[in-house]
C-alpha cells in the first residue's frame, strides 16, 4: 500500500464506515483467516499518518517591524512586576504608577512578558514604548496601518500617524510653542480625520485661542459632527468672534446679581438652582450646566471682571463651584486658588459632580491643580476612600511633594476608618502617589502595618526605585 | 542549592497557603528552629496541645509535617522554607532528631544526606512509631508463608493475565464496530463510545489501554474539526497495535514487548525497577527543560517534568521525563522540580525500546537554578524530527517526544504559531494554549530551543534568543 492508495481507497472507507465502502481487501492478507483485514488496515493506515509530515501554511504573516528605542526593564524586575500586576486583590493604582514610570523612563516591559501582563498593556499600552502597543492594538481591525512612535519621536513629518492621544498631546505642546504653526499643521490634514479626531484635536485650540484662529473655527461651521461644530463655537463665543453661547444664556438664566454693601455698592451674584434639582444632585447639576461656559463669556455678560466675578459669587457654594470647574478646564489656577479661599471642599464638589477628567494638563499643572484642591484641608485631611481614590484616577500622577508631606506628616494611613485601616488598597495607593524623595518616609509608615499587608505596596516600592536604578545606572 | 521564594511560590498550592503561612513568619510561633546536616526542621504551635513538627530537606525541597492539612506542601511547611528563604530568622545548628531521622529513613529516593547518615552511623535499630504500630513488620520471615504468597501472586498474574486477553478480544469486536460505521461517525459520539469500552478494559484490568482511550475524547477536541477524523483512525490505529502486540509478546524483541506490557496497563512499581539490575541507568547531570502539568478523570494530576541530560554520553538517552501522580484535591499543580533547576543523579529507565520515563535512583546534588544556556546540539529541527521518525519505527505508540533545534524560527498564520526550520519545508504547528505566549517569538529571527512533539501539536518548552530566553509559562 502506498500514499496514492492510502488516500484515495483506504481512507475513505474508514472514514465513511466499511459498512457503507468495503475495504480493499486485496491489499492486505490477514493471518487470522476469519478477520476480515479491517483492524490491520486501520493499524496499518493510522501509522501511515503517524509517519505523513504536515505541510506548512501557504504563506506566513509578515510581522511589523517596529523601532522600540526604548530601554527593556532589568532583568530581575521582570518577575516581580509580573507578580504585582496580576496579583488578584490588586487595584489599578499600582499598576498606574507602575506605567508612569515606564513612560517616565523610558522603559519598556520585556517584549516576553507582555502576554502575561496583558491587561496592563491594553489599558497603559501609550505609557509603554511601540512594542507594548502594537501588542494592544493587534486583535483590532485597523492594526495594520497603524504605525507606532514613540511620543518623543513623533514630530510633523509623521505626526498623522500617531496614535490619536499622542496626536493631541503633540499638537497641545505645539499650541504652546506656537499656536499659528500649530494651527497650519492641523488644516492641512483636517479634511481627512475623522469626527473623534477632529473634536479631540480641535479640545487642543483651548490652547494659545486668539483671533487669529477665528478663521479656521468659523469655518467649522458646517463640520458634520454637532460636537464639533458647538465646540468651535465656544472658541469663537471666547474670543468675542461668535454668537451668543446657548449654554451661556442657559446658565444666565439661573443667576441671580442684586447690590450689596454699604459703604461702597458691590456687586453679588447667587446661582438658583431648579426646584426639581435635590442637594444630592446639585454639584452634577452645576458641573453639567457650566461644562460649557468660559470664564470670560459670564464676566463678559455682567460686564466685570474675572476677579470681580468671583468676588460678586461671595460665599455662594454652588456658584463658586460651578466656577471652580471653568477655571479647571481652562486651567486658571490663579483664579481656582482665589474659588477655593471660599470654597475649601470645592475637591468633594467636583466629585460629587461626576467631574471625570482634567483634559490636557501637563504634569506640573496637574500638581498645582492638586495642591490648590487638597491644601484647605491641610488640618484635617479626608479619610474618605473614593476622595483619594479619585484624584490619583483623575490627575494619573503621583502627589506633589508638598500634597505628600501633608499627608506623611498627619500620617493619614493611621487615621482612615478602623474597618479600612492596613487594607491593601489604602496602602497600594498611598504608594501609587508617593514621589521618590518621600519613598522611605512612607516605607517608615508602612513598617507599622502587619507584613501581610503591606505585600503590595512594598513590591510597588521596590519595584518603582528598581526602575529608576536601572535607568539612572545606564 | 538554596530554598528561594520563587520555588516556595511554585511549590505553594494556592495563594490562600502562602497567605497563611506569611502569618506563621513571626519566629514566636516557633518554639523550635533548627538546621543541620542539608535539612531545617522545626515545631510550630498550632491549634493542638502539640506542636506540629515540620522538616524540610533544602537539597530537593522535600518535606514533612504533622499537621492533618490535605494541602502539600502545608502552611506549616511553606512558612518554614520561606523563613529559611529569606535568612531573616536564625536556624540553630543541631544534631538530628529522631523524628527527623526516621522521616528521612522512609523518604523515596536517597540524598545525599541519607547516604552520608547511612554511612557514617553504626546500624543500629530505630525507634519508629509507624513499627510500633505494626509489630508484625518486624517478625522473621516465613518461607512458607513467603511460598504461600508467591503463589497467590502468580495466580493472580495469570487470572489478570486471561481477563485482559478477554478484554481484548471485546475491544477488537469494539474496534470493528467502529470501523464498520465511520470515523466520522465515532468522532460524533467518541465521548460515549469511549467510555463503555474504557468502563470494560478497566474491569477486565488493562488500565493503560483504558486511560488511553478515556483519554481519547479530549485529546480530538482539542484538534480543529476537519482533522479528527484522520487523528481518530490514528489513535485507534495504535490502540489495535498495542493489541496485537500484547498478544504477540513472545515473538517480540525483549523490550517491545516490556512496551506492550505497560502500555496495556502492566505497570511497573518503583521498587520493582530500582531493584532490576539490568535496567538502563545514567549517572549525569539534568537540567529541567519543561513541567507539564495535567488533571486527568481519576482526580489525579499527572505531572511530567523533563530533564535534559548535560554531560556527553553518546549511547545514553539525551532526555529523560520523570512522572508524577498527585492528586487534585492537594492543589499542588507542580512537582519539586522547577525549570531551569540542575541536578545531579543517577536515574533508572522504565524498559523500553525509546527510553524516556526513568525515576531517580540516587540524587547526588539537589536542584539548583542554573542560568546558562541548555548545551544543544548544533542540529536543526529537521534533524530532530527525523530522530522522532526513527523512535517512531521502533515504537509505533510512541507517545510525546522531545526534539531539540536551532536556527528555527516561529511564524504565523492566522492565529496559529508554527515552529519552522529555517531552511527546510519542516514547519510544526505550536500548542493551541501558546497562541498568546509565544507571539512574542514571531518576531525574532532565529531561536534555539527545546520543545515536545505529540504527534499533532509541538509544546515550545524553552527557548534561547537574542532577547533572552524564553520559558514556557
Amino acid at each position: 500500500m502506498n500514499s496514492n492508495t492510502l488516500h484515495a481507497k483506504v481512507l475513505p472507507a474508514l472514514l465513511g464506515g466499511t459498512s457503507r465502502h468495503p475495504l480493499p481487501g486485496e491489499l492486505i492478507h490477514s493471518s487470522n483467516r476469519s478477520s476480515d483485514c479491517s483492524l490491520e488496515m486501520l493499524s496499518l493506515a493510522g501509522q501511515a499518518l503517524r509517519f505523513e509530515r504536515l505541510s506548512p501554511p501557504g504563506s506566513f504573516i509578515v510581522e511589523p517591524e517596529i523601532k522600540d528605542d526604548r530601554k527593556i526593564v532589568a532583568e530581575h524586575l521582570r518577575r516581580p512586576l509580573i507578580r504585582l500586576l496580576t496579583a488578584k486583590n490588586a487595584t489599578e493604582h499600582p499598576a498606574r504608577a507602575v506605567a508612569r514610570a515606564f513612560d517616565r523612563l523610558r522603559l519598556r516591559p520585556h517584549p516576553f512578558d507582555l502576554p502575561l501582563i496583558d491587561t496592563f498593556v491594553r489599558s497603559n499600552a501609550e505609557k509603554l514604548g511601540p512594542t507594548a502597543q502594537h501588542w494592544a492594538d493587534r486583535q483590532k481591525a485597523d492594526a495594520g496601518t497603524q504605525s507606532y512612535f514613540d511620543p518623543e519621536l513623533v514630530d510633523e513629518s509623521n505626526w498623522t500617524q500617531a496614535t490619536l492621544s499622542r496626536r493631541a498631546a503633540y499638537l497641545e505642546q505645539r499650541r504652546r510653542d506656537d499656536a499659528d504653526s500649530a494651527r497650519t499643521l492641523v488644516e492641512a490634514t483636517w479634511a481627512q480625520e475623522e469626527a473623534e479626531a477632529r473634536f479631540r484635536l480641535l479640545q487642543a485650540f483651548q490652547t494659545g485661542l486668539t483671533m487669529a484662529d477665528q478663521p479656521f473655527l468659523a469655518a467649522q461651521d458646517k463640520d458634520r459632527a454637532p460636537r464639533v461644530r458647538a465646540l468651535a463655537a465656544r472658541f469663537l463665543s471666547r474670543i468675542g468672534a461668535g454668537t451668543e453661547n446657548p449654554a451661556l444664556a442657559a446658565c444666565l438664566e439661573r443667576i441671580k446679581q442684586s447690590q450689596g454693601g454699604l459703604l461702597r455698592k458691590r456687586n453679588a451674584l447667587q446661582l438658583e438652582l431648579p426646584a426639581n434639582v435635590k442637594d444630592q444632585t446639585a454639584s452634577r447639576w452645576i458641573l453639567q450646566s457650566f461644562a460649557e461656559v468660559s470664564f470670560v463669556e459670564l464676566a463678559g455678560a455682567f460686564k466685570i471682571t474675572e476677579t470681580e466675578l468671583i468676588e460678586a459669587a461671595g460665599k455662594d457654594q454652588p456658584l463658586l463651584l460651578a466656577l471652580a470647574l471653568i477655571a479647571t478646564n481652562e486651567r486658571r489656577f490663579d483664579l481656582l486658588e482665589l474659588l477655593v479661599a471660599n470654597l475649601p471642599n470645592a475637591w468633594e464638589g467636583l466629585l460629587e459632580g461626576g467631574f471625570d477628567t482634567v483634559g490636557a494638563m501637563t504634569e506640573s499643572e496637574r500638581h498645582r491643580w492638586q495642591e490648590i484642591i487638597v491644601h484647605p484641608y491641610r488640618k484635617d485631611l479626608p479619610t474618605t476612600w473614593f476622595l483619594w481614590d479619585w484624584l490619583h484616577r483623575i490627575t494619573d500622577t503621583e502627589a506633589s511633594a508638598s500634597v505628600m508631606s501633608m499627608l506623611l506628616n498627619a500620617r493619614l494611613l493611621m487615621k482612615v476608618p478602623e474597618q479600612e485601616r492596613g487594607s491593601p488598597h489604602w496602602l497600594a495607593m498611598m504608594a501609587a502617589i508617593c514621589p521618590a524623595s518621600q519613598r522611605k518616609e512612607l516605607r517608615d509608615q508602612l513598617a507599622e502595618f502587619d507584613q501581610a499587608q503591606t505585600v503590595i505596596p512594598v513590591a510597588l516600592l521596590d519595584i518603582l526605585d528598581g526602575m529608576e536604578n536601572n535607568r539612572t545606572h545606564d | 542549592m538554596s530554598l528561594t521564594l520563587e520555588r516556595i511560590e511554585a511549590l505553594a498550592p494556592d495563594q490562600a497557603s502562602l497567605g497563611a503561612a506569611r502569618k506563621l513568619l513571626k519566629p514566636s510561633s516557633w518554639p523550635t528552629l533548627a538546621e543541620g546536616e542539608g535539612l531545617v526542621w522545626g515545631e510550630c504551635q498550632g491549634s493542638g496541645a502539640t506542636p506540629y513538627r515540620v522538616v524540610v530537606n533544602e537539597a530537593d525541597a522535600g518535606y514533612k509535617c504533622t499537621c492533618p492539612s490535605r494541602k502539600f506542601p502545608c502552611k506549616h511547611t511553606l512558612a518554614l522554607m520561606w523563613m529559611r528563604a529569606e535568612k531573616t530568622t536564625a536556624f540553630t545548628p543541631a544534631t538530628l532528631p529522631e523524628w527527623v531521622k526516621d522521616w528521612l529513613s522512609r523518604r523515596r529516593g536517597k540524598s545525599t544526606t541519607a547516604i552520608k547518615d547511612e554511612d557514617d552511623e553504626q546500624p543500629k535499630p530505630k525507634p519508629s512509631i509507624r513499627l510500633t504500630e505494626i509489630p508484625e513488620a518486624a517478625e522473621k520471615h516465613d518461607p512458607k508463608a513467603e511460598q504461600r504468597a508467591a503463589a497467590a501472586r502468580e495466580r493472580n498474574r495469570v487470572e489478570r493475565e486471561a481477563a485482559v486477553l478477554a478484554g481484548l478480544d471485546d475491544l477488537d469486536t469494539w474496534l470493528s464496530d467502529q470501523v464498520q460505521h465511520g470515523m466520522a461517525t465515532f468522532v460524533a459520539q467518541t465521548a460515549q463510545a469511549c467510555r463503555t469500552i474504557a468502563q470494560r478494559l478497566v474491569d477486565a484490568k488493562a488500565s493503560g489501554l483504558a486511560g488511553r482511550l478515556d483519554a481519547l475524547p479530549t485529546r480530538l477536541f482539542t484538534l480543529p474539526g476537519p482533522a479528527r477524523p484522520t487523528a481518530a483512525i490514528r489513535e485507534l490505529g495504535q490502540v489495535h497495535l498495542i493489541s496485537q502486540a500484547y498478544r504477540r509478546t513472545s515473538e517480540l524483541p525483549e523490550l517491545l514487548a516490556a512496551d506492550a506490557g505497560q502500555a496495556v496497563g502492566w505497570s511497573v512499581t518503583r521498587e520493582a525497577l530500582l531493584s532490576d539490575s539490568k535496567v538502563l541507568r545514567v549517572d549525569a547531570k539534568w537540567r529541567v527543560f519543561a513541567v507539564l502539568s495535567e488533571a486527568q478523570p481519576d482526580r489525579l494530576r499527572r505531572v511530567e517534568t523533563w530533564l535534559w541530560r548535560e554531560n556527553d554520553g553518546d549511547n545514553e538517552p539525551q532526555c529523560a521525563v520523570l512522572i508524577d501522580f498527585i492528586p487534585i484535591a492537594t492543589g499542588a499543580a507542580t512537582g519539586g522540580y522547577l525549570v531551569g533547576d540542575q541536578i545531579e543523579a543517577e536515574l533508572a529507565f522504565y524498559r523500553s525500546t525509546v527510553p524516556l520515563r526513568a525515576q531517580i535512583t540516587t540524587l547526588k546534588r539537589g536542584a539548583e537554578q542554573n542560568s546558562e544556556p541548555l548545551a544543544l546540539p548544533r542540529e536543526r529541527l529537521s534533524v530532530s524530527y527525523a530522530k522522532y521518525e526513527h523512535a517512531l519505527a521502533q515504537l509505533p505508540w510512541l507517545g510525546t517526544f522531545p526534539l531539540s533545534f536551532r536556527w528555527a524560527s516561529v511564524r504565523r498564520n492566522g492565529e496559529q504559531l508554527y515552529i519552522c526550520d529555517n531552511e527546510s519545508q519542516l514547519s510544526l504547528p505550536l500548542h493551541s494554549s501558546q497562541t498568546n505566549h509565544a507571539l512574542p517569538l514571531a518576531s525574532i529571527d532565529r531561536i534555539d530551543g527545546i520543545g515536545l512533539w505529540n504527534a499533532y501539536e509541538f509544546t515550545l518548552a524553552w527557548a534561547e534568543t537574542p532577547l533572552g530566553r524564553w520559558l514556557r509559562s
